[in-house]
């Protein structure tokens, strides 16, 4: 009993604030309206291009462009967790009171979250028609967008910490975000990439749950090991991507 | 009740910049500061304010030496002396896509206050601040002494037990500055203890019981206003301009300052209608005034605060 309360108060202690820090976050984005509108471009251009070009394979840039969009919040994340340090030092005000570390990653990552959710949300309900998704494939849709998110939000974050400068940042975000989140099969079936290259489309984050939100909705057919593969690698790489923000968090909060 | 709220024990910090040679910013500094005190870190550009306040603060690792925060240990366990302080960084900004007042809030909220203790504490601080008129106002449209009020409005609005304040009022016009100076004496009579870092004489004078004078990292001077300038063995100030051509004359008076091609005399009051005719034998022009916090610092760190060189 005794050590259960105590277990409690750490994570009471560890968490406390988050909520409001997001919901901080939340409100400064909210401010961007037309930027959380155009964060869906490049999915929508890719949209007209396949339903203009070849109209049988929209359901697959659809399902790709839902967590594509859920790929790229990770550069959100990572633009304001590096805004606030290097333009307005914001974050030492925040590192100096009681919220913790981990408390003000997550309560970052999440408010960010909810923010670039609108547009996701548009695209999903559109893929729920469009592809179309039944409910156990909505629901395998939904999961895999919250593992992304983990995955990318503390991604995100840990990168965001590596630089003393804004306009380095952006342009080896836009690199990574393009190498790993538009070159694999995302916006495109994985039977379109070279078989010898496939296992690594499912190991990567953004084509493997793309591969397994497609199986889900039967028009991708993978084999159990290829599911086995896309699963373990997307919860294996978000759990140790967030554990590690969790302690890099921890850690740089003091420079050294 | 009293006792210290920061102990800072032969604090070094050697910077290591990628490409550059090491920077020592800190070479050994201990001081400590009474519960309840309001005490300045007085320095040039470069003097390692910003340095001290950051590792006393948490923010910063030292190279060494030994900080403690009401009695707990800052270097080893900073997360158990985070909850006991607030800190206004040096150019720090606030969100600049939240109102003056959604700033405060959040901030408070996020720090575990209650909606209702938030919102009480928040009005406050803002009228202490004189930021009720454009408390409503996206920050981004507001100018750079209204965002650093925002900061300091923030950060006071916490009541935290020891507040660092990196020059609060930067920016700040002379009434901002004075209600600045109001609010952090109210805190500190509420028990707040202040160490706050500043090139301003007069805000380490007015607004500091205790005044610490660095300059490349160390601590030259320490004492109340009053104390360093009477340490200057006199009361009187006279400045000559163009002095250092009877420098050796002048140093009969009393301790001398040199600020540029001036000379500051300090001597007592009954040297000086001697030392004024000197002057004008010389035809040097010259004034006369109170001893100030200048020629204390200038004595101690060789140098004028604002001097550019
Ligand atoms: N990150 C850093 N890397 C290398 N050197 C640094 C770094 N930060 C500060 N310094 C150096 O350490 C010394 C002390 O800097 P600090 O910022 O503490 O001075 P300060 O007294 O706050 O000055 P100011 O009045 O200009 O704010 C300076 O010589 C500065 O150049
Ligand atoms: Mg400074």
């Amino acid at each position: 009993m005794n050590r259960e309360a105590t277990l409690v108060d750490r994570f009471r202690s560890r968490w406390s604030g988050a909520g409001a820090f997001a919901a901080t976050e939340l409100r400064v984005q909210m401010h961007e309206g037309l930027a959380i509108a155009v964060s869906v471009t490049v999915q929508v251009i890719f949209l007209v291009f396949v339903s203009v070009l070849a109209r049988s394979y929209l359901p697959y840039t659809l399902v790709g462009a839902v967590l594509y969009s859920a790929f790229q919040t990770g550069q959100r994340v990572q633009n304001e967790a590096a805004f606030i340090r290097i333009d307005h030092k914001l974050h030492e005000l925040y590192h100096a009171s009681p919220l913790t570390p981990e408390a003000y990653f997550l309560g970052l990552a999440t408010g960010v979250g909810i923010a670039y959710m609108l547009p996701i949300v548009v695209l999903f309900v559109a893929a729920v028609v469009i592809v179309p998704l039944g409910v156990s494939a909505t629901l395998v849709l939904a999961g895999l967008l919250g593992l992304t998110w983990v995955f990318v939000s503390s991604i995100g974050y840990t990168f965001s910490t590596l630089f003393h400068d804004m306009r380095v940042i952006w342009p080896y975000a836009t690199l990574f975000y393009n190498l790993f989140g538009v070159l694999p099969p995302v916006f495109y079936p994985l039977w379109l990439f070279p078989a010898y290259l496939q296992p690594l489309a499912l190991v990567l984050p953004s084509s493997g749950a793309t591969a397994l939100a497609e199986r889900a909705a039967g028009i991708l057919s993978l084999s159990a090991g290829q599911v086995e593969l896309a699963l373990a690698s997307l919860v294996t790489l978000s759990a140790a991507a967030f554990l590690f923000a969790l302690y890099w968090a921890r850690r740089q909060v003091r420079e050294g | 009740m009293s006792g210290d709220a920061l102990v800072a024990a032969d604090v070094r910090k050697v910077y290591r910049p990628r490409n550059a040679s090491p920077v020592e910013a800190l070479s050994g500094v201990s001081l400590s500061i009474a519960e309840g005190q309001r005490v300045a870190l007085l320095g040039r550009n470069g003097a390692g304010k910003t340095t001290f306040l950051r590792i006393a603060s948490t923010l910063l690792a030292p190279t060494s030496g030994r900080v403690e925060v009401f009695g707990k240990d800052a270097i080893a366990s900073p997360e158990s002396v985070r909850p006991f302080i607030a800190v206004v960084p040096q150019e720090g900004k606030p969100f600049f896509h939240l109102t003056p007042r959604e700033q405060a809030y959040t901030y408070l909220r996020a720090r575990g206050f209650s909606r209702g203790t938030a919102k009480d504490r928040t009005e406050s601080a803002l009228a202490q601040m004189g930021l009720t008129e454009v408390a409503d106002r996206l920050s981004i449209t507001l100018s750079g002494g209204q965002r650093q009020r925002v900061m300091v409005a923030t950060v006071i609005a916490t009541e935290a037990p020891l507040l660092f304040l990196d020059e609060p009022t930067i920016g700040m016009d002379p009434f901002a500055r004075r209600e600045v100076w109001e609010s952090l004496r109210n805190l500190t009579r509420k028990g707040s203890t202040l160490l706050l870092t500043t090139h301003y004489l007069d805000e380490a004078e007015t607004l500091s019981q205790r005044v610490y004078i660095i300059d490349r990292g160390k601590l030259l001077a320490a004492g109340t206003a009053e104390e360093l300038k009477q340490s200057m063995g006199g009361t009187l100030r006279v400045s000559v301009t163009g002095g250092r051509a009877i420098l050796p004359e002048l140093g009969t008076f009393g301790p001398t300052v040199q600020d540029g091609e001036s000379v500051h005399v300090v001597t007592d009051p009954s040297r000086v209608q001697e030392l004024l005719a000197l002057a004008m034998r010389a035809k040097l022009p010259a004034t006369v005034g109170p001893v100030s916090l200048e020629e204390a610092f200038l004595r101690v760190v060789g140098r004028s605060i604002d001097d550019e060189s």
